[in-house]
């Protein structure tokens, strides 16, 4: 017999849908956001043309080379300019239009996000800070253990630890940080205000949630995974179809995930999270 | 009202314009899908249509009339002679690279690379003594050139593939003696030390290792203290090691290494050649 107090994500999701078709304006936060990141992956985009390579030519040059600013070597740079973008974006707009989503989903005036920017501000920054950190020392140590000469590590070679375990260490990465820190929003929006407090309410949220928030999570996050293998291998699409196959990805990859992803898990998470709180 | 929808209006006017606008950027796009379809003629010279050729090198040739100045402009011309050498039209890939000499006559690297080019076409021919007589015409004027200095070993080379060892010997005799001249009469430059290093490449494929060491110990002498000298010393070490039998002299160059350049990426492998060396003593 299955428990009824029990929450499955079957339920969460079918509730999410309902909020959206019931309240619409709760994806508008969402579509802001898609409008800014394709503006951002569009810019990113013109970097190498004039006039903007006057202002971000010497940026590119410094940080990753002149051989960037050229035809088609560009693109080879474009999903982690468009990745940076989106960091960016996330932590300045992205925070306070989360924010702004939980208020509507939680019935509360929009404009509480805005009272509580610099909580959701600080919360989404610590968050991207401890992603992109993660993320950077993994690879930076893999990347020195193997130009330390070693040739394998537990039988496999750098080919394939900087490839696809790389990229699966990432998305693990990305799936656990996310998961803890996804109700800190939501404790944001209905009580505290101190984010240190909030993040800390949240991994007690997540400890006792463990396994349907990793599955409130990962589910949409398994759309994006298409993305990740095709960004994998951007040299073969540049040289194999055209070069602007790449902008269409990062396109695309802004859609899925400001359109499918963030909306599913910011709504579904937010539910789950009232959902107990009143119990 | 107003003053957003002229706003709007400018930004995308700006995208539209950064999109259709002749910068370096739009030049190079235009060059990679011309560069595309040469790669199809490229890849299967034989099986390609001759209307195809004929097609791609009046692109070309287009591209390199529209944009003169631009350095792909260069590429374009040596594209099209190359499209012709793969196709056997050798005549016209001549034609072609007498075109790129006259056109960029006063950039002796261009020049250089279009005479090794004919060189190479002759080749294709079987026809050494033509080929020759252009790769010496870039030892005689354009011997500071990458190309320049690198062709005496390329002549070697040549011999050294098809097994004419005395030939072989006789152009590696002459491009020491070319290497000499070019040091002595450029001293201290770049393409000096470019020479010498090269003289004792030359003295290697003469199996004359004293002459080898001569060589680096000139580089020694000229760049001390203007270069760091530690990959020198180790390669006269390694060659008084293994070439001449010799582990006083390796280990005394091995010594001198340690002692002068201490900081030296090279110090840890000089030290366990040393062991070795005292080991086998």
């Amino acid at each position: 017999m299955p428990n009824p107090t029990k929450t499955s994500a079957g339920q969460i999701y079918y509730q999410t849908y309902q909020t959206i078709k019931k309240t619409p304006v709760v994806y508008l936060p969402f579509l802001i956001f898609a409008v800014f990141e394709i503006i951002a992956v569009a810019l990113v985009y013109l970097f190498p043309r004039m006039p903007f390579v006057l202002v971000c030519g010497p940026i590119i040059r410094t940080f990753w080379g002149e051989r960037f600013l050229h035809y088609p070597i560009n693109f080879l740079l474009l999903p982690k300019l468009a990745a940076l973008s989106r960091m960016f974006l996330s932590v300045i707009l992205g925070s306070l239009l989360t924010g702004m989503a939980v208020a509507i989903v939680y019935k509360k005036n929009y404009k509480t996000a805005f009272k509580k920017y610099i909580s959701l501000f600080l919360i989404v920054l610590i968050i991207t800070g401890l992603f992109y950190l993660t993320v950077k020392i993994i690879g930076l140590c893999l990347n020195k253990y193997f130009m330390a000469g070693h040739l394998k590590l537990l039988f496999l070679g750098p080919r394939i630890w900087l490839g696809p375990i790389l990229t699966t260490i990432n998305l693990v990465t990305a799936l656990l940080v996310q998961s803890i820190f996804v109700y800190a929003i939501p404790e944001v929006i209905l009580n505290e205000e101190n984010p240190i407090k909030c993040i800390g309410a949240s991994f007690v949220f997540f400890k006792k949630h463990t396994v349907l928030t990793l599955i409130l999570v990962g589910l949409p996050m398994l759309i994006y995974l298409p993305v990740v293998v095709l960004n994998y291998n951007t040299a073969f699409l540049i040289y194999r179809i055209f070069p602007e196959v790449i902008l269409f990805l990062a396109l695309s990859g802004a859609i899925i995930s400001s359109l499918i992803i963030d909306p599913a898990i910011t709504i579904s998470t937010a539910l789950l999270y009232l959902k107990s709180k009143e119990k | 009202m107003i003053k957003k929808s002229i706003t709007l209006i400018s930004a995308i006017a700006i995208f539209m314009l950064t999109g259709c606008a002749e910068d370096q950027y739009a030049i190079e796009k235009r060059y990679y899908h011309i560069q595309k379809q040469a790669e199809k003629i490229f890849k299967n010279p034989h099986a390609s249509p001759p209307n195809e050729l004929e097609n791609v090198v009046n692109i070309l040739n287009g591209f390199s009339k529209k944009y003169p100045k631009s350095n792909l402009a260069v590429n374009a011309d040596f594209t099209i002679s190359r499209l012709y050498i793969v196709k056997e039209e050798f005549e016209k890939a001549r034609a072609q690279l007498a075109k790129i000499i006259g056109t960029y006559s006063k950039q002796p690297g261009i020049c250089s690379e279009a005479v090794f080019l004919k060189g190479n076409s002759y080749e294709m021919q079987d026809k050494w003594s033509d080929a020759l007589a252009e790769y010496k015409k870039i030892m005689l004027e354009y011997p500071t050139t990458l190309r320049g200095m690198d062709i005496p070993i390329y002549i070697i080379q040549h011999y050294k593939v098809k097994f004419q060892p005395d030939k072989m010997n006789e152009a590696a005799k002459e491009a020491i003696q070319h290497y000499k001249n070019l040091a002595e009469k450029y001293p201290g430059s770049v393409a000096a030390l470019r020479a010498q290093t090269l003289i004792a490449e030359s003295y290697a494929i003469l199996k004359d290792w004293q002459g080898v060491i001569g060589a680096l110990n000139t580089i020694i002498e000229n760049y001390k203290g203007k270069m760091d000298m530690d990959g020198v010393l180790m390669n006269i070490a390694i060659i008084y090691n293994r070439e001449l039998n010799d582990p006083v002299n390796a280990s005394r160059m091995l010594e001198r290494l340690i002692q002068e350049y201490p900081k030296s990426k090279l110090v840890n492998t000089a030290n366990s050649l040393l062991k070795k060396l005292k080991e086998t003593k």
